[in-house]
């Protein structure tokens, strides 16, 4: 047995205890800097041999401790979990957003709706019908401006459902290019990371770090990760792996580039080179659908009603007769001259309030005389209570509109929740608690202080011994 | 158990309070605009309602005024039906004057016949009474008058080759009411209408033809029956007119209130919803404050 194997000891008991207390010192710092884990420094006692044999029996009482690694404390089966759920949480914040503005869109209900200007325009047929001067009140110019103004508010919603699908791909473009900058950034801390480990020097801080960009990735377009065995992360996206070690792949934003062509050539995400197409979750997956599915829909929903107005009015007008007896012609008509009847090209046919077809009697019938009778102004006022007319089919869509931007924010809500829980549990895992670290502190420096004893009692024995031989 | 962070209870916190606050700022929005509905989400059902509601206020509104509309056309012609009848049976007296041939000097004759051609005029000018640009008795026509100087008919509907074409209103959803009275119905055909027989008359006492004066008096009862049936039709559909008000009134004050309980917020309950969220966020931001501020820092000397 050594003379100075208890100096030993206590000196590396001095050197663990102060390595723990600069661990607790860098907690501290990082109480409330995000992604950051807590760190731990391992303490090992150090033993005596481990493998008996002739020469190494010995009754050594051990060499002390050891705290040569500092560890990250930290649950990757929870990461993974909060990767998934944030995901999920993203893309619905996106479709619910997405839901909103499309509300907004519609204005309704309230006075500047397309169903109050419905009701405003149809109220004009039915002043028309009690008009009573043939010669010209006001009340013919007045169902021209108002029916203009249904015509203005149809095109205003589906400009303002256009722009939104303008911007919203515009947003995805920029968040394919964060992506790709992020999956950039994972695979230079990857070849850090991998250095690091296998020169021995701390890499906690560089994972924190990696961690973090990879839970942005997760909410961007639901990127998931794996642990390879020398320290550097696989992320991967369904349908492409994005990061593999210190190699990265790019992702690019293809197909319509304005929502003219979205029916035939939906945007999607591919990779670059490769050309494959991902499946992503997260805000990307959120903005893909309202790109192909939300947005073309309730455009779509408003030009049936755009042409259903028209379909209805239509007919009617060209059945009466205007102020000159002639024939009415068609009421509303495409701006593009020919092709279906749309929210964005219908426009009011009739300049000349004189040629709204008022009258439902032909000269013929009334003998040679224009008439002068309003049984088509009045029958066009009835329009409005038809039950498959488009002030029903508007007031449905609507309704359809907004339960599910009902369902969409209460879905937001419960996976709020469950984000939040998930959170929490990877806080409770990887947080820093103040009086945690306080506790420790206080262990350090008494364990310190009393390694310090241990040096200065040895010393003491040793005095009494040599003092006895001097 | 679980590991509780200062940092977790901070976040937790921030979370609580954020949800107690974004429930005090819609109560707080509800108040401001009064309304409860601001977007469909809000209450899909109610705002199907909401619509439906406006849409129907809307075509209430509107039916009022086609009421009021109706009901001035429907006086108007009542009015000049009566005082043309009042004309009329003066016209009758008149030509019972006539026939008393003995004792009237052709003095007389002249002067009466003057006086029922005058009758005549002032019957001409009724029957082309013009409310709001049209007149009314002239059926669907788009001239300005109903009967020419000479008597006869130009307005259009009610002849032999055309029929009448009613002017009506729409009063409800569901009900139209006629506002008008064709010349011809009211006044007979053309070539034996009101005005004729009445100049026929006027020639006849000139004349002192008794026996035509006999037949002319017989004509001219015809003739003023025909304007009282008219006045009695036009009664009746001013009752009609008057009943579709009365519902419309009644539907009007039951659509507003169906429309303030679908769309604006009961305004205690509001009231008292955002007192007890603020007491709910007071109390969330006093438990916070308490519940972050202490650590074991405290308590270590």
């Amino acid at each position: 047995m050594s003379t100075f194997s208890g100096l030993n000891a206590a000196t590396s008991a001095l050197f663990a205890q102060q390595r723990g207390l600069d661990v607790t010192g860098q907690n501290i710092a990082n109480v409330n800097t995000d992604g950051y884990s807590r760190q731990r420094a391992e303490l090992q006692s150090v033993g005596g041999s481990t493998v008996p044999a002739v020469f190494s029996v010995g009754d050594k009482v051990g060499g002390g401790v050891s705290a040569d690694t500092v560890i990250r404390i930290r649950d990757r089966f929870l990461e993974g979990r909060a990767q998934n759920e944030h995901a999920a949480a993203a893309s619905l914040t996106v479709t619910q957003d997405a839901l909103g503005q499309i509300e907004d869109a519609f204005r309704e209900p309230g006075d500047t709706g397309l169903q109050s200007q419905l009701d405003t325009m149809w109220a004009g047929w039915a002043d028309l019908a009690k008009e009573t001067d043939q010669q010209g009140s006001g009340a013919r110019a007045q169902v021209l401006e108002r029916t203009r103004t249904v015509v203005d508010s149809l095109h205003t919603t589906d400009r303002t459902l256009d722009q939104q699908w303008q911007q919203t791909r515009d947003s995805l473009g920029t968040l394919v290019a964060d992506v790709n900058a992020a999956a950039t950034s994972i695979a230079d801390l990857n070849q850090a990371i991998k250095r690091g480990l296998s020169g021995g020097l701390p890499v906690n801080e560089l994972a924190d770090r990696r961690d973090a960009l990879v839970m942005k990735l997760s909410e961007q377009v639901g990127a998931t990760s794996a642990l390879r065995d020398d320290g550097t992360l696989t992320v991967s996206v369904p349908g492409a792996t994005l990061v593999d070690g210190t190699s990265t792949i790019q992702l690019t934003l293809q197909g319509a580039a304005t929502s003219a062509t979205v029916a035939g050539d939906p945007p999607r995400i591919v990779t670059s080179p490769g050309g494959t197409q991902i499946r992503p979750s997260g805000t990307a997956e959120g903005d893909l659908v309202t790109m192909t599915d939300l947005i073309p829909r309730f455009r779509a929903a408003l030009d049936g009603i755009a042409a259903q107005l028209a379909g209805q009015v239509n007919p009617l007008h060209q059945a009466g007769f205007d102020a000159s007896g002639a024939a009415g012609g068609p009421l509303f008509v495409p701006s593009t001259g020919a092709g279906p009847i749309t929210a964005k090209n219908i426009q009011v046919a009739v300049t000349d309030p004189g040629k709204l077809a008022a009258a439902g009697l032909s000269s013929t019938a009334t003998g040679g005389a224009v008439s002068s009778d309003r049984l088509n102004a009045g029958a066009i006022y009835q329009l409005r209570l038809d039950p498959a007319g488009a002030d029903a089919t508007y007031r449905k869509m609507i309704v359809g509109l907004g339960v599910e931007a009902s369902v969409a924010t209460s879905n937001l809500k419960t996976q709020s929740v469950i984000s939040t829980q998930v959170d929490a549990s990877r806080e409770s895992v990887s947080g820093v608690s103040i009086d945690e670290e306080m506790t420790n502190m206080l262990k350090y420096q008494h364990a310190y202080a009393a390694a310090a004893k241990m040096v200065s009692a040895i010393d003491q024995t040793l005095q009494t011994l040599i003092g006895m031989v001097g | 158990m679980m590991r509780i962070t200062q940092r977790a209870i901070s976040l937790t916190s921030l979370q609580g309070l954020n949800a107690n606050l974004s429930a005090v700022n819609r109560l707080q929005e509800q108040l401001t605009s009064g309304k409860k509905i601001s977007r469909p989400s809000d209450s899909p059902t109610g705002t199907n309602a909401a619509m439906l509601t406006r849409a129907d206020l809307a075509s209430t509104d509107q039916q009022a005024r086609n009421i009021s509309d109706a009901t001035t056309f429907l006086d108007s012609a009542d009015t000049a039906l009566q005082n043309m009848m009042t004309q009329t049976q003066r016209i009758r007296d008149l030509t019972v004057q006539a026939l008393n041939t003995g004792a009237l000097s052709s003095e007389s004759q002249g002067a009466i016949a003057a006086e029922v051609r005058q009758l005549r005029e002032s019957l001409l000018g009724q029957a082309n009474t013009v409310v709001q640009g049209r007149p009314i008795f002239g059926g669907v026509t788009a001239g300005r008058t109903a009967y020419d100087a000479a008597g006869g008919y130009v307005g259009v509907g009610g002849t032999a080759t055309v029929p009448v074409y009613p002017v009506t209103r729409q009063v409800s959803d569901v009900e139209q009411v006629r506002v008008d009275v064709t010349g011809p119905e009211a006044f007979g055909p053309n070539g034996s209408n009101l005005f004729d027989v009445v100049g026929d008359i006027a020639t006849h006492v000139a004349a002192g033809d008794a026996t035509s004066l006999t037949a002319d008096l017989d004509a001219l009862d015809a003739a003023f029956s025909r304007m009282s049936d008219a006045v009695a039709d036009l009664g009746a559909r001013q009752a009609r007119i008057e009943k579709a008000g009365t519902i419309n009134q009644s539907r009007q004050l039951s659509l507003t209130a169906r429309q303030t309980d679908v769309e604006d917020i009961d305004m205690p309950k509001t009231i008292m919803e955002l007192n007890m969220q603020k007491t709910g966020y007071q109390a969330a931001l006093q438990a916070t404050a308490q519940a972050l501020q202490p650590t074991l820092l405290d308590f270590l000397r």
